[in-house]
């Protein structure tokens, strides 16, 4: 009987064929054709660095970047028949100037969340304050990271302080827009029906509100971490070892091109390996998103 | 003590009401004139009119949601000024919340008022039982249909025992078949909680089913223009009462009335 009941539910709901499959799944055939795509690519890469049409100081081959990853992971003689052995590329191996930036990406986010989903709370549910505070938000949203680096620096000193200033202050605007937009795009209804059970100012915004734009809040930290990558090398600029960023900034200074390959392909790689992470996050945060 | 028409003090007093709002381009709208209303307790009262003939306004100032510009509400003597788990509302969207089953989202009225969780629970059961939903209890919301969605924001609403229940065309969205089945139900539970409920429909035939009372509106400005006691078994008869000869000149005459009021303001232009 339960079981007739229950396919009943299943065949008149309009949202049950969207609930199987959770995201629209990639068949094989279009994951062939990435991977095909991505082998020819490489292997366009690797005809013309070999065929030597491309100068390798511009662009040197996949083997030369592969290279210069291994030997940033590894330890080796400092050059070939030299004993002295160093340790990765400027004192520490690849995965430890990323796992600094990582680090430096995480205390910034980490801030610019707390600060931005309280304060686009503020301004999402008391209008005066958004009128007074949304000019300046949109003010420090368009800065440049590193049109004020030289001034953070200055206050903060070249430490990592400066630094972890410099995300927060990249990152916290996306979240604060976003949750401002989560809270105003909360349906009259759907807290008057609330209000209606009887519920208080604050046990709106408890049950309502703070659920409601949570699916708004990932989209904007996700965005907020996409800038902090982008401003993570701004950051880097100085004293920036250990650091992803400060690395490959060096190695281009000293003209080490495979290095600032393999950084740049290291850091397109963490970075979508972690907005990978965070939607997941987002997808067990908010399973409701996208059917209710 | 006895329970007399005279001694019983009103429900619901509308007392000289007018609302006028502000369109985004500035002009004024005369929403609701002067209505003037008094709703005895357990009385089943639908609001019928052409869309634009301000029931919704009647509705939404009665949940609190918006202050009449004139006039005053009282709800069991006292001033309405906002909303309250004395008027519990029923919306034409049922506005669940996603996050939480279906057995959370009926709780969650008596859990706003911080009931014990064991007795929450058992109020839960009770009404989801009630309107068909017990095996789906621990559903999410978007997992059961619109009509089974509907069910469950009725049981959320009586779950937290409202003095007064008002209902916007809560079965508007819905198919016929499934219409005529929650009007059916709806009644049922009328019978066994006898609330005052305030029911908006433009469905005439709907609001003839289930009234003891039929007020009929007329739109620009919203008044009242028909006040028609509904007196079929008192709302003890089944579907069979829809081909009942007095049922018919009843819809008939609320009929009359929306398309007289209708063609008023037409007749003045010409």
């Amino acid at each position: 009987m339960s079981t007739t009941v229950a396919a009943e539910a299943v065949t008149r709901s309009p949202t049950a064929s969207a609930t199987s499959p959770r995201r629209r799944r990639r068949g094989p055939g279009s994951l062939a054709v990435r991977l095909g795509v991505f082998a020819a690519l490489l292997l366009l890469w690797w005809a013309v660095t070999a065929a030597g049409l491309v100068e390798p100081l511009f662009l040197p081959g996949p083997a030369a970047v592969w290279h210069a990853f291994v030997r940033a992971n590894t330890c080796h003689p400092i050059s070939a028949g030299v004993e002295r052995v160093v340790c990765g590329e400027q004192n520490y191996f690849l995965w430890e100037h990323l796992l600094a930036s990582l680090q430096r990406i995480a205390a910034g986010v980490s801030a610019a969340v707390v600060v931005g989903i309280a304060l686009g709370f503020l301004m999402g549910t008391v209008r005066p304050v958004a009128t007074v505070v949304e000019p300046y938000l949109n003010f420090l949203r368009s800065l440049p990271p590193l049109g004020y680096i030289g001034l953070l620096i200055v206050w903060f000193g070249i430490g990592d302080a400066s630094k972890t200033w410099l995300l927060f202050l990249a990152a916290f605007p996306p979240v604060a827009m976003a949750t401002i937009a989560g809270v105003r795009g909360i349906r009259a209804t759907r807290i008057h029906a609330v209000q209606s059970l009887g519920a208080s100012r604050w046990q709106v915004l408890r049950h309502v509100v703070l659920p409601s734009s949570l699916p708004a809040i990932v989209d904007g930290v996700r965005i907020a971490v996409g800038f902090a990558w982008t401003t993570v090398v701004a950051a880097e600029l100085n004293n920036g070892i250990p650091g992803i960023g400060g690395l490959a900034y060096i190695a281009g200074t000293q003209l080490q091109t495979p290095l600032v390959i393999a950084c740049v392909i290291v850091i397109g790689l963490a970075a979508i390996a972690l907005d990978a992470l965070i939607r997941g996050v987002g997808d067990l945060l908010v399973p409701w998103h996208g059917k209710a | 003590m006895d329970h007399h028409d005279h001694e019983t003090p009103p429900a619901v007093t509308i007392t000289g009401v007018t609302k006028t709002y502000l369109t985004d381009s500035g002009d004024e709208v005369l929403a609701l004139r002067e209505t003037t209303l008094a709703v005895q307790p357990g009385e089943f009262v639908c609001i019928v009119g052409p869309s634009g003939c301000g029931k919704s306004t009647v509705m939404d100032m009665l949940a609190g949601f918006h202050e009449p510009t004139s006039g005053e509400i009282r709800v069991g003597g006292s001033l309405v000024t906002g909303p309250g788990a004395d008027r519990g509302v029923v919306f034409q969207q049922p506005n669940l919340l996603p996050w939480m089953t279906v057995r959370r989202n009926v709780e969650l009225g008596p859990r706003l008022r911080g009931s014990p969780a064991a007795e929450r629970r058992e109020l839960a059961e009770r009404f989801l039982t009630m309107v068909g939903l017990d095996q789906f209890m621990d559903r999410k919301p978007y997992e059961l249909s619109g009509g089974m969605q509907q069910r469950c924001q009725i049981a959320r609403v009586l779950a937290n025992d409202p003095e007064i229940i008002l209902m916007d065309e809560p079965f508007g969205a819905l198919d016929a078949i499934t219409r005529e089945r929650m009007q059916t139900e709806l009644l049922a539970i009328w019978r066994e909680k006898r609330k005052t409920v305030f029911f908006i429909t433009h469905d005439v035939e709907e609001a003839v089913f289930l009234g003891t009372r039929v007020l009929v509106m007329s739109a620009r400005p919203g008044r009242v223009v028909l006040d028609l006691p509904v007196r079929l078994g008192d709302g003890d008869a089944g579907p069979e009462m829809r081909s009942l000869p007095q049922f018919v000149a009843l819809r008939d005459q609320v009929a009359a009335a929306i398309h007289a009021s209708h063609d008023r303001p037409t007749a003045a232009v010409a």
